[in-house]
């Protein structure tokens, strides 16, 4: 039986399904479904959020990266970097342009090491995507100071770090882009799918608007090739109502992170808060010895966990014909063998997040004395 | 009188005081709101529910959603293996997704002139295949049928497979078999204008290929087998299964909406071919079943009687103004003025008229009236 669940849609839904239902209903006195009014609302809104002057919705978190790209003009044989430990659609964008995604390891934190960005460096880089995984932003600072220097644009992989900040400033609004995806699992999600970009560029934010709408410039007229790719008007009414939680539901993960690291720092890697930023935990991940014995006892117990994700990237089936190999970035690989995703939604709870802790507790400390990790706190 | 071109606020009405019964609506938010309590956002129960109804109806082994036509059309190509430096030979007459679907992978749109009825003029085809040539895609442009059977022809001699893009084709058939299952895939679009129309954009692939429904169903979802494993790089490209309970709800009245709209069309047809000085109703074949997506004839005097009824009410629209091939995103592939005699013509003379199943009889004697009492000017 399951006690604790990794995430709890359902209770979710259930408190917010009357309200998601009046929004919803407001629609039909217009019936603009597609680029509506409750688009343009949650675009303004998501751009005051983030502190940019534009954003724009469009059908994913995906499809948010590669409009960004192509909007760049990037394709064939151009070289775009990245960190080999995201969801795999962080390199499939770049592929899906015609350019190739170039990894760069990771550093403990999780997040692109910015100390190895300039030897991944060739004439044929166009861009960075660093990702704020697990909702910690990247190392921005010499992120941007290294693409200043290379004349390189920066595409934030925001997708899982919305209301996320550094050096007080929002993820969204760090590079020249932000990707933010909806998806129903995002903390700030959708009933279906959904992502939305936010940037400073005007240029940027021209061609977009186009791109993803056919290339169309009005009615009848086409000057660009373009695509499919709206925020349902929708799902943008759901957002609307969800963004008034946001904040709330952000705090809560927060204080979810606090009580974990309060309880586990000496017994497993949780991850590490740094003064100049603070954290969305989209996920909240931790770093163990014996990872797959431990999930087996959790599960035991009752207690649903994840791993965000256990495959890297570039060692991925797909990935074959990019020629890299096991043993390429050795501190991504390792922590491939060692993270796991605790529950942390919104309104999980004290009781709950109490028997996650103590199961760990009791799996390293009480149980087998045997599995005692090798690893110290940092 | 005023009659709209769309009728979304008439389809989706919600009951008001006095209403005796639910409306459509009221049913389709009853069943959002017990679907929203579970959960089941991504690639859900209800959307593999609407995926096999939806196969049903066309008469194919799968049905595949995905986010809306255009990428019905575009994971059709690139499921195919067409990409950069390839050709997809299409009308030159459609809307601009369907040529902006082949540039998406990266293939060049070879365009083809129009016939009469406007749909791919087959005896041109053959004329621009190329050693280059990948697809053939003939479109369903206004739920009129292109000659399906010449193209399989001309398909199996060149060994070239026809992906049809059927998006206004939804329940159009040829002899009783519908549009989407004559080629190795068909692409449909449920944008709120379309017969079968959800809340949001939409699409889905036909096929009876397992092989390629298995790509398929990988590639919409980010290449995975599982939630951790990869077998190729993928798109994003789901139909919402929030739209497929829509679409569930919808989906029975289907074959009424066609049927509703032919009539409207039939009176249409009747009325203006007596006004042949003045409008060339397209000839209407037996064997077709057209559903009328568009009411599109070609008329004298275009751009005055266009004004003359949106002046009068009557939301006339034109699909569309521009040749396609003549778009500046076309300008890289080097046509000019005269490469499409019909397409220009048409391009200077149709006009659509509302035809739409909501329509009530008065408003399409209003309609009628409105064209005769600007050509007896």
């Amino acid at each position: 039986m399951i006690k604790v669940p990794y995430i709890d849609l359902k209770s979710q839904h259930a408190l917010l399904k009357r309200e998601i239902m009046v929004a919803i209903e407001m629609i039909f006195d217009r019936c603009d479904f597609i680029l509506g009014e409750e688009v343009e609302k949650f675009e303004n809104s998501i751009a005051a959020y983030c502190g940019t002057s534009y954003a724009l919705g469009v059908n994913s978190g995906t499809d948010a990266l590669f409009l960004c790209l192509k909007a760049y003009g990037i394709g064939t044989g151009d070289e775009v970097i990245t960190a080999p430990n995201s969801f795999l659609a962080s390199a499939t964008v770049i592929s899906a342009t015609g350019a190739k995604p170039v990894f760069v390891d990771i550093r403990e934190d999780l997040n692109i090491n910015p100390e190895l960005l300039e030897v991944a460096i060739t004439k044929r880089t166009k861009a960075i995507i660093p990702v704020h995984l697990t909702g910690k932003p990247a190392d921005m600072a010499p992120i941007m100071k290294i693409a200043a220097k290379h004349g390189l644009k920066v595409i934030e992989d925001s997708a899982q770090a919305i209301a996320a900040e550094y050096n007080g400033n929002k993820t969204g609004a760090l590079g020249d882009a932000g990707c933010f995806s909806l998806h129903p699992l995002k903390t700030l999600n959708a009933c279906g799918d959904g992502g939305i970009i936010t940037t400073d560029d005007k240029t940027l934010y021209d061609t977009i608007k186009q791109l993803r709408n056919i290339g169309l410039k009005n009615r009848d007229e086409s000057d660009i090739w373009g695509y499919n790719s709206r925020l349902d008007t929708i799902q943008a009414a759901i957002l609307n109502v969800k963004l008034k939680y946001l904040d709330e539901w952000t705090a809560d993960r927060r204080s979810n992170a606090d009580y974990y690291c309060s309880k586990l720092a000496n017994i497993v890697k949780v991850p590490q808060q740094e003064a100049h930023e603070k954290q969305a935990y989209h996920t909240f991940v931790i770093q163990v010895d014996n990872r797959e014995q431990l999930v087996t006892f959790m599960t035991e117990h009752g207690i649903e966990t994840k791993i965000h994700y256990p495959i890297p990237i570039h060692l991925q089936k797909a990935a074959a014909k990019l020629g890299y190999k096991k043993g390429d970035f050795p501190v991504c690989e390792k922590a491939a063998d060692r993270i796991l995703s605790l529950p942390i939604y919104q309104g999980l709870g004290v009781e709950k997040q109490r028997l996650v802790a103590d199961a760990i507790i009791s799996f390293y400390l009480i149980n087998d004395k045997s599995n005692l990790p090798t690893f110290t706190k940092l | 009188m005023k009659v709209d071109f769309s009728y979304l606020s008439r389809q989706f009405r919600l009951s008001e005081s006095g209403d005796s019964k639910e409306t459509l609506t009221d049913l389709i938010f009853t069943d959002l709101k017990e679907f929203i309590k579970t959960g089941d956002f991504t690639l859900g129960k209800k959307l593999e529910e609407f995926e096999e109804k939806f196969a049903g109806l066309v008469g194919v082994k799968h049905a595949i959603g995905v986010n809306s036509g255009t990428d019905a059309l575009t994971l059709s190509l690139k499921a195919l293996g067409i990409g950069t430096g390839d050709e997809v030979i299409t009308c030159a007459e459609t809307f601009i997704a369907t040529a902006g679907a082949i540039a998406a992978t990266g293939a060049n749109p070879v365009f083809v002139d129009v016939n009469d009825t406007f749909t791919i003029d087959v005896s041109l085809v053959e004329k621009a295949i190329t050693k280059n040539t990948k697809a053939i895609m003939p479109v369903w442009f206004t739920g009129a049928a292109p000659d399906m059977q010449a193209l399989l022809d001309i398909g199996n001699k060149f060994g070239i497979p026809i992906v049809e893009d059927s998006c206004c084709g939804i329940d159009a058939d040829i002899n009783g078999k519908k549009a989407g299952s004559f080629g190795t895939t068909g692409s449909f679009s449920f944008h709120p204008l379309k017969n079968l129309n959800v809340w949001s954009d939409g699409g889905m692939i036909t096929t009876s290929s397992d092989e390629l429904a298995n790509k398929l169903r990988l590639m919409r979802n980010h290449g995975l087998v599982n939630r951790d494993e990869v077998e190729i790089f993928g798109y994003n490209s789901r139909l919402d299964t929030f739209q497929a309970v829509v679409a569930l709800r919808l989906f029975d009245q289907v074959k009424s909406i066609t049927e509703a709209r032919i009539a409207n069309a039939n009176k249409l047809d009747a009325a203006f071919f007596e006004l042949n000085d003045f409008i060339q109703v397209p000839e209407r074949d037996a064997k077709v079943r057209h559903n009328y997506h568009l009411y599109m004839v070609r008329v004298k005097n275009r751009d005055e009687l266009l004004k003359f009824c949106n002046d009068k009410g009557v939301d006339a629209k034109v699909h569309y103004p521009i040749p396609l091939p003549y778009q500046k995103c076309c300008s890289h592939l080097g046509y000019k003025r005269g490469d499409f005699p019909k397409t220009e013509r048409d391009c200077a003379t149709i006009i659509s008229f509302p035809a739409h199943q909501h329509l009530i009889a008065e408003e399409v004697q209003y309609i009628i009236e409105t064209v005769k009492e600007f050509y007896s000017k």
